[in-house]
């Protein structure tokens, strides 16, 4: 504006607005100025829900570092010709062409023990979360479903579970068997990390119930294990999955944060294992980084690309996040434009 | 009123529920601590001595009789007698060590949830800006990184290379305990590091909590109402939303308590630090059960505690839970 008013040369002192001095923006611009893509065409074949995870940036870099986590995890013996186990050098070998992460002060190589331990983390850590996501279902949908008695009761425990702290409570437990391998500290974690997946299951149950599609399930006479797994099952696909994203974040943490203190299986390799070993041998004070920060970094990877997934499945289950992710760009188009933006 | 009896009642069930977890634990395992230590001595005990250990230990008698010795016992506080510092009763060893982790915890978890609840009010009310679509999920991030790890880096950076802060120990040895500025001065730079190890972790949490609740009320009639009527945006964010907003975050907050002393645990074995964990941590290599058990109902009745609290925050916050 302010350059055409100066270019004026009759004294004219505004210049009177046409349209067709600015013909209307495509469709094209208007997305481009929007910062808005449209969506591939095969992602209108999947179900609704899956592809807005599948065109979720965010959770589409988490779901790449896990599958690379897990595949290096599955391929250990193609990567390595060392046994985790044993030695295979001298100790606390500096990383080279020998041993790509050094050795530790054992002796053995760091690299080996990094992806054989990643077997057994990410197993535990994936299978807890599992098993926590399908106690939480089953609870959830039954204690929202069939209300009355058996949601009171299911109610108590879920809220004992929620308040009982984990960690002491899996200590206590871990030093009255005499060792606590990953299998047990595996069934530990699942079964004290259902609690948050239950309540949000029942709270959706009960809004859900209430909805017409079963109501007209139930007039129609249908079984009650054919609605709940015809008709409310689906429609709860994305809180399960949150249950069990979260729940594995907080099992590999967990048991990350167990085998550190000492309370595992020292003889297993795990990343939880090497962090202790490695405390235990002053391998920070005695400078072996390596042998140290390999096992923190995989599992502050494992965490970072649950949580990207996580936000993912939270704008499916809260499309309201997903809504305001574009506000911002939203309100520099209507400034732009000199339209009030304050309704946002 | 009714409300919070209620509440009440649920947590002195749970309680009586970790109390009864705990007397069963031991007795369903193969062999029972006493049979361990008693092993240990390998058969140098007469009977007399033998049936004293499992005396002092409360394996003797029906099993209903030893669930109510114990359950006697621990409304007494009464936690039994400390192997790794005999004959230190255990509950004074306990309070002693909670002393040092409430610091560490109180602490962090009030810095967390402030600098937390802020950032999340300030994304969810920018939201889709710069600040929400950077931080946001880098503060979550880091909610991802266990204690132990963020512990491990700020110890390896701040004391032993930059060497900025201590070693270990809760205050240092030089001041004796008292309430002078010294001596809080140097607790509170023994805790530093501690403390910020648990509060990065744990921000995050309470940032994305905030804002997404906060972004679902924004769309509410109640605040484009307020919106209209031309108030201040300072007192739609605090007074309307943040107020609405907060209430969920402080029940999750009671609810965090566990996890945030379990992650104490861990890094107050990095930092050597006195607390509960630095000592279940000996408990554990030694097998002190007694010890092991009392740091389980020590913190559950802290939780619920502060379960409680929340629950009496709610209904001075919340009025439509005071009818």
């Amino acid at each position: 504006m302010a350059e055409l008013t100066q270019s004026m040369p009759l004294g004219i002192s505004r210049p009177i607005p046409t349209v067709t001095d600015n013909p209307p923006p495509t469709q094209a611009e208007l997305m481009a100025e929007l910062g808005l893509k449209s969506r591939p065409g095969w992602t209108s074949r999947l179900p609704p829900g899956l592809a807005a995870f599948v065109t979720n940036g965010k959770g589409m870099v988490g779901v790449v570092i896990l599958l690379a986590l897990i595949l290096t995890a599955l391929f250990a013996p193609l990567l390595t010709s060392y046994d985790p186990n044993r030695r295979a050098g001298k100790p606390h070998v500096q990383p080279g062409y020998e041993h790509v992460l050094g050795t530790t002060r054992m002796g053995k190589d760091a690299f080996t023990q990094l992806v054989y331990g990643g077997r057994v983390s990410l197993t535990v850590g994936i299978g807890a979360g599992l098993a926590a996501a399908m106690i939480g279902l089953a609870l959830g949908i039954s204690a929202g479903y069939f209300g009355g008695r058996t949601d009171d009761i299911i109610t108590f425990f879920v809220n004992v579970v929620l308040v009982l702290p984990g960690l002491p409570l899996i200590i206590v437990i871990a030093t009255m068997v005499e060792t606590a391998g990953p299998p047990v500290i595996g069934l530990v974690l699942a079964l004290t990390g259902w609690g948050w997946a239950a309540r949000t299951i029942r709270t959706q149950t009960l809004a859900l119930r209430a909805r017409e599609f079963v109501l007209a399930a139930e007039l129609m006479g249908e079984k009650k294990w054919r609605i709940i797994l015809i008709e409310i099952f689906p429609n709860m696909l994305s809180f399960v999955m949150g249950g069990f994203v979260l729940g594995t974040i907080a099992a590999i943490l967990a048991e990350a944060a167990l085998e550190f203190i000492g309370l595992g299986d020292p003889n297993s390799v795990t990343w939880g294992t090497m962090l202790y070993w490695a405390q235990k041998n002053l391998a920070l004070q005695s400078g072996a980084w390596w042998e140290i920060w390999p096992p923190c970094i995989a599992i502050m990877l494992t965490g970072a690309a649950l949580v990207l997934i996580n936000f993912a499945v939270d704008e499916i289950t809260n499309p309201q996040l997903k809504a305001s992710r574009k506000i911002g760009r939203i309100r520099r188009f209507l400034s732009r434009r000199g339209r009030s933006a304050d309704v946002f | 009123m009714i409300f919070l009896l209620r509440r009440l009642a649920f947590y002195i069930g749970a309680f009586f529920l970790a109390v009864t977890f705990n007397f069963f634990i031991p007795r369903l395992m193969p062999g029972d601590p006493s049979a361990r230590i008693i092993a240990s001595f390998q058969g140098r005990l007469n009977e007399a001595q033998v049936e004293a250990i499992r005396k002092s230990y409360g394996f003797t008698g029906s099993l209903w009789e030893q669930y109510v010795t114990y359950v006697g016992s621990i409304m007494r506080l009464d936690f039994g007698i400390s192997t790794v510092q005999f004959p230190e009763p255990t509950a004074s060893l306990l309070f002693y060590a909670a002393t040092w982790t409430l610091v560490l915890v109180g602490l962090a978890i009030f810095f967390a949830f402030t600098i937390g609840s802020f950032m999340g009010i300030h994304a969810a009310w920018h939201r889709g800006g710069f600040f929400d679509s950077f931080f946001t999920p880098i503060n979550v991030m880091l909610n991802a990184f266990t204690p132990a790890i963020v512990a491990l880096l700020l110890f390896y950076a701040f004391s032993l290379q930059l060497q900025w802060f201590p070693l270990g120990r809760a205050h240092s040895t030089s001041i004796m305990p008292a309430f002078s500025v010294e001596f809080i001065g140097s607790v509170l730079y023994h805790a530093t590091l501690p403390v910020m190890s648990i509060f990065l972790v744990s921000f995050g949490g309470w940032h994305l909590g905030m804002r997404n609740v906060m972004i679902n009320l924004l769309n509410e009639d109640f605040v484009i109402l307020a919106k209209a009527k031309g108030l201040s945006d300072r007192r739609v964010r605090y007074r309307y939303v943040a107020r609405n907003a907060i209430l969920p975050q402080i029940t999750a907050l009671a609810l965090s308590i566990g996890f945030l002393l379990g992650g104490a645990l861990v890094t107050e074995q990095v930092f050597n630090y006195p607390g509960l964990g630095k000592f279940t941590f000996t408990a554990i290599g030694s097998r002190d059960y007694s010890f092991i058990q009392g740091q389980l109902l020590l913190l559950t009745a802290s939780v619920l505690v502060a379960n409680l609290l929340s629950d009496i925050a709610n209904v001075i916050l919340d009025p439509r839970l005071r009818t």
